[in-house]
């Protein structure tokens, strides 16, 4: 008996070794950085205690990127989460036949391409010359229309946010067809008995059926928002005049451009604290509403 | 007992295998190599030139490793920190060479150098390894930033060459009037401004005093001419094709090819690519000249924009005499003429071409390198990289007219007067 209450401990610590190693350890050491003037190819470190922090909180740029990072929320949330849960809800609905599964498979198909691609795509989609969407308005206006998308400092971020949209829409309609899928045929046939038309069966049956999923879904687009990197890197490095620098891009650039390590720490921080407080904050809902 | 002996004859089968690699490893001295041309025929020609260096010398083994241009720049500042740092890798000199150096991470060459080496290279193209008096690297190849223009267009709209910066500006509305593109101009990186930077810097502020400013711990760009030089820039914005923040250099080039663009500031190690990749028609048609001069500028009238790219040798390299040996031989005149064959590249060594064995757009722009005092560093390599970064975006800002050239330069000095308190 002695023996065996130590005999699942035995199984788990290789695993909590590796994540103690390669996670934990390295975020703690991320904290320490934080604190010091360091680069990656200089031996030593100078102590700046707060300093790092100090700094990122009276530039520009850091600011730049927390309003780009919530429009990206926001947006996402929107669209996404809203969009996706309208399409799911759609799609599961009596109103469509056997072409369910054809429109299922073309809303998910933009979210299995890979990030690069995309952003190479909507590169020349934007592109003022070769563009295809200047192209579809020139058909329709007078003139020449040939708008720098990308270029322009009020249009640049909403088009690579408008770009996601159109990749990740599906992504989260078909996690939330997949939790619909299992709510109990009954609660639908009792609320048709109470004389419920499909909108109304939306609202009372299958959206608080999927709750946990909807707020599940919410948590990734918010902390995925936070995390952006990819998009914004492939298509405008946070250009023009770093008017599209998200937190992802503006860490980056600080630790391969500036060669500020401890710098590109204290943002990291920063960006850990947001998504792991948003996470919280969310999680709680969830359990709250959960009962 | 048969187990015994088994297990004891793996063992010592092993122990012999083991000692066997470790007498030819003593014998062999591998060289890590880095350098970034990912494409071709880049790429193959240093497979080639590696590979015959190692058939001359059988004791030396080179591992050579290729990294694309961006990354190369991120992968050798992690590299050098550890013990895994090539032996002899590629770099650009000025800021971005000298921060490694600053960090003691580049071997200094000089002994090597003053041992005749350096007698067979050409001056003004080793000057720019130099810090602080000591050599650190050897160029590979030569480069100068010009205007490469459509001869046909000039001839068509009925103007020549510039003299100086305001007939330049003449001819440039005469070609906007013509309706042409005077300036094809991709600038969604800002390196491509900071092209332009470089070279009016250069003529409107003492080279002296230009120098003193790119070095970070004293910079202070109180000199006036900076804001003359950010003006000028600002005459030629309305010539530039429009929306050239959003377009990548490349993209613009295409304009300059095709006919729509009479003119491009490029590199003389874009013409290569000039001859590979244009038309017949303007293959034909092409001929550069330089930035005009502006007239009354206080710089230096023969300052010309173009800095070489070159190779170092790690400061911790375990083999330095034969990490010497190699970069003798990638900046010499055996792969140098090979290089001039091939690529349509020069490198530093003293006569290694002559006119006829390249073509004579290649021939006669490195002339202008050769026939120049005062070569001058790109302006973005040559800044320390926080304040490029800031300069970048207002350089870019002040292309799309949303910012003006005295708040530009105030945004330089600001930072760099940050930077400054770093040191």
């Amino acid at each position: 008996m002695y023996k065996k209450k130590f005999t699942p401990y035995l199984f788990i610590i290789p695993a909590l070794l590796l994540i103690l190693i390669f996670v934990y350890i390295p975020i703690f050491e991320n904290f320490y950085f934080s604190f010091f003037r360091m680069n990656s190819y200089m031996p030593g470190k100078t102590f700046l205690g707060l300093d790092n922090y100090k700094d990122i909180f009276q530039n520009d740029i850091f600011y730049t990127a927390i309003i780009n990072n919530t429009w990206y929320a926001v947006i996402s949330l929107i669209f996404q989460v809203g969009l996706g849960l309208a399409l799911a809800i759609i799609l599961e609905s009596k109103l469509l036949g056997k072409e369910k599964k054809f429109f299922r498979t073309i809303y998910f198909l933009p979210s299995v391409i890979a990030i690069a691609a995309v952003g190479l795509m909507f590169y020349y989609i934007y592109n003022p010359n070769l563009g295809l969407l200047n192209a579809v308005i020139r058909l329709f206006t007078e003139g020449d229309f040939r708008y720098a998308w990308l270029g322009r400092p009020n249009t640049a971020i909403f088009a690579i946010i408008a770009m996601s949209q159109w990749q990740f829409t599906g992504y989260i309609m078909i996690l939330l067809i997949v939790s619909i899928q299992k709510i109990p045929q009954e609660l639908y046939e009792v609320a048709e008995i109470d004389g419920a038309n499909s909108f109304q069966k939306a609202i009372y049956v299958t959206i608080p059926q999927i709750k946990e999923m909807i707020l599940v879904t919410g948590v990734i687009t918010v902390i995925g928002a936070f995390k952006l990197f990819t998009e914004i890197f492939v298509t405008t490095r946070g250009g023009p005049y770093d008017t599209t620098q998200v937190l992802g891009t503006f860490m980056y650039k600080t630790a391969f451009f500036y060669d500020k390590m401890g710098y590109a720490a204290a943002i990291a921080v920063i960006i850990f604290f947001i998504t792991f407080t948003t996470s919280v904050i969310q999680i709680s809902l969830a359990n709250r509403g959960g009962d | 007992m048969s187990k015994k002996l088994l297990s004891l004859s793996i063992v010592l089968t092993m122990l012999f295998i083991m000692s066997f690699t470790l007498t030819i490893g003593a014998e062999e001295v591998t060289l890590k190599f880095l350098h970034r041309w990912t494409q071709e025929p880049d790429n193959s020609f240093f497979e080639e030139i590696v590979a015959n260096y190692e058939e001359q010398n059988p004791d030396v083994n080179i591992d050579m490793e290729v990294v694309s241009n961006d990354p190369f720049k991120e992968k050798i500042k992690i590299m050098l920190g550890t013990e895994n740092a090539p032996d002899v890798f590629f770099t650009w000199p000025g800021e971005f060479t000298n921060r490694f150096i600053r960090a003691n991470q580049i071997m200094d060459i000089t002994s090597y150098m003053e041992d005749g080496w350096k007698d067979t290279l050409i001056d003004s193209v080793v000057e720019p390894f130099k810090y602080e008096g000591k050599i650190y690297g050897a160029p590979y190849r030569l480069d100068a930033k010009v205007f490469v223009y459509n001869t046909k267009i000039f001839e068509e709209v009925g103007v020549e060459e510039p003299e100086n910066f305001e007939e330049f500006i003449t001819i440039l509305q005469k070609i906007k009037d013509a309706g042409y593109t005077p300036i094809a101009f991709g600038n969604m990186f800002p390196w491509a401004v900071s092209h332009y930077m470089g070279q009016l810097n250069s003529y409107c502020v003492p080279y002296e005093t230009y120098m003193e400013d790119l070095k970070p711990a004293e910079g202070d760009f109180a000199h006036p001419g900076y804001l003359k030089a950010l003006e000028k820039y600002e005459e030629l914005t309305p010539y530039f094709n429009p929306s050239s923040n959003a377009i990548r250099h490349d993209e613009a080039r295409v304009s300059l090819f095709n006919g729509e663009a009479a003119m491009m500031y490029l590199e003389i190690i874009e013409i290569p690519t000039v001859e590979q990749q244009a038309p017949e028609e303007f293959k034909e048609n092409y001929d550069v000249f330089v930035m005009p001069w502006i007239e009354g500028a206080e710089g230096d009238p023969n300052a010309l924009l173009g800095y070489p790219e070159g190779f170092v040798i790690s400061a911790n390299t375990k083999h330095p005499d034969e990490a010497v040996e190699f970069l003798k031989y990638l900046t010499g005149k055996e792969v140098g003429k090979k290089e001039a064959q091939d690529l349509y590249f020069v490198n530093g060594f003293k006569n290694v071409v002559s006119p006829g064995e390249i073509p004579d757009s290649v021939y006669n722009t490195t002339q202008l390198v050769l026939e120049t005092d005062s070569l001058v560093n790109w302006f973005d390599s040559s800044l320390h990289a926080e304040i490029w970064s800031v300069v970048g975006s207002e350089l870019q800002k002040l292309t799309d007219g949303v910012a003006t050239p005295e708040e530009a330069l105030e945004e330089m000095r600001d930072i760099a007067e940050e930077v400054r308190a770093q040191f």
